[in-house]
């Protein structure tokens, strides 16, 4: 029978988490999933819900949004700060599974559980996220972009936890956007997701990043769609990044979706998601 | 381990392992409102409110809930009466087996001030293998306005469109 722990500091989090044959619970919409499924037996459970300090989102005094990696999805986009500075972020947070999900599921489980298909990832990739991590070894960043590491697999080490997502301050004139493709229930994962962020001064896209969730073994940005988007794009660009998102993914035959198709819409969404950039008013 | 909470307005107790969920500590109680449809938090049967948030709890440990304030399908028909009477109105039911989901979805959607979406986005994560959303729509859609008011504080605050 295993042992159920939920310390209130981040500290005594660790030390919990150090027994042989502990994990660490979010909101539990991951990880009971894999425990009832066979998948995972663990002799210890460290609830993470009763840490104050990981649900917390503040405002850092260089503009940073610094979100606790213990925020449920639900108050991730209903929070203020998210709207206001990240409207993307929130928006995609509120189409995450359902509301059930939503009040309970953790944006740090969400991200450590790894599962390709996860919303966020893509949206905060594009919004040049890092994390804080800690573990028996002391706290240290990482940015995102290097987090995933394989399939379902992450660069955590054994004994570690996210902390926190940091996201810097919006750039004058960016505009980011994030389109999730689900031709089933729309509270389904997506069959792919797209997200993008442009930075536009004097008509000039000064920087620009595209991301992929759902297209491959683990969300990424692709740099070529990026590159292919600066200066001043016109449809031949779109189509470039397009492309170049099409080609970036390595998607599997599923229920959602032959290979063949996820790469065709891959590459359809994201026509959709840049000229919606350029010519609509999204953020 | 033990672990109090509050269930229906009454104090709860149950002793249970780390990992058992709600749903299982309730239907073992005899409290069979709560279904188990998917078992994986997708299709709704067995959504319950804990503090206020509907939560699915096939997959909702115990422990989770101490001190948290619960309430099922059972404890909602009592103190959500105008919201039965909708759905018996609009007959947004057939074979009823994701009526109790549904109605605790509904109740959920009614005392929240600024929910994501319409009445049909918000309803996207309870399923209806009858296909009977559109009187299940009907009945919320009557019931917003009418039970908005009866939660404090809260008037006009349905904002589902």
């Amino acid at each position: 029978m295993a042992e159920f722990h939920s310390p209130a500091t981040v500290s005594q989090a660790l030390a919990d988490l150090g027994a042989e044959g502990a994990v660490a619970l979010g909101g539990g919409t991951a990880l009971m999933i894999l425990v009832k499924s066979g998948l995972l037996e663990p002799e210890r459970v460290v609830w993470l819900g009763r840490i104050p300090e990981l649900r917390q989102i503040t405002v850092r005094g260089d503009g940073a949004l610094v979100i606790g990696a213990g925020v449920r999805l639900a108050d991730l986009w209903r929070s203020p700060e998210t709207v206001s500075r990240y409207a993307v972020l929130a928006e995609a947070a509120s189409q995450v599974g359902n509301p059930r999900v939503q009040a309970v599921a953790t944006l740090g489980g969400h991200l450590a559980h790894a599962d390709p298909r996860q919303d966020l990832a893509p949206v905060l990739l594009v919004l040049g996220a890092s994390l804080l991590a800690a573990g028996p070894a002391g706290t240290r960043s990482l940015p995102l972009a290097g987090f995933y590491t394989g399939f379902m697999s992450t660069a955590l080490q054994a004994g570690e936890i996210l902390t926190a997502v940091i996201l810097p301050p919006p750039p004058p004139g960016c505009r980011a956007a994030y389109l999730r493709f689900t031709p089933g229930s729309a509270s389904d994962y997506p069959t792919v997701g797209v997200a993008a962020s442009l930075v536009v001064r004097d008509r000039q896209v000064v920087e620009a990043a595209v991301a992929l969730g759902a297209g491959a073994a683990w969300p990424q940005l692709v740099p070529e769609a990026g590159r292919a988007m600066f200066g001043a794009p016109g449809q031949d660009a779109i189509a470039a990044a397009a492309d170049a998102v099409a080609a970036a993914a390595d998607p599997s035959h599923d229920q959602r979706g032959s290979a063949a198709y996820k790469r065709d819409m891959a590459r359809l969404w994201t026509q959709r998601l840049l000229s919606r950039l350029l010519h609509g008013g999204d953020r | 381990m033990i672990v109090h909470f509050t269930l229906n307005g009454d104090p709860f107790e149950a002793d249970v392992e780390a990992l058992t969920v709600l749903l299982d500590l309730l239907r073992g109680r005899g409290m069979t409102g709560t279904k188990e449809g998917c078992g994986v938090g997708v299709c709704g049967a067995c959504a319950v409110l804990v503090d206020g948030s509907p939560v699915s709890s096939c997959l909702m440990p115990v422990p989770c809930c101490g001190g948290a304030d619960v309430w099922t399908a059972e404890g909602l028909a009592r103190r959500e009466p105008a919201l039965v009477d909708a759905f018996l109105e609009h007959e947004a039911l057939q074979c009823g087996a994701c009526t109790p989901g549904q109605l605790v979805a509904a109740a959920a959607l009614i005392a929240d001030p600024a929910p994501a979406g319409d009445i049909r986005r918000y309803l996207a994560g309870n399923l209806c293998r009858c296909t009977g959303y559109a009187p299940i729509v009907a009945a919320l859609e009557k019931s917003l306005p009418r039970a908005v008011e009866r939660v404090p504080g809260e008037a006009g605050g349905g904002g589902s469109g």
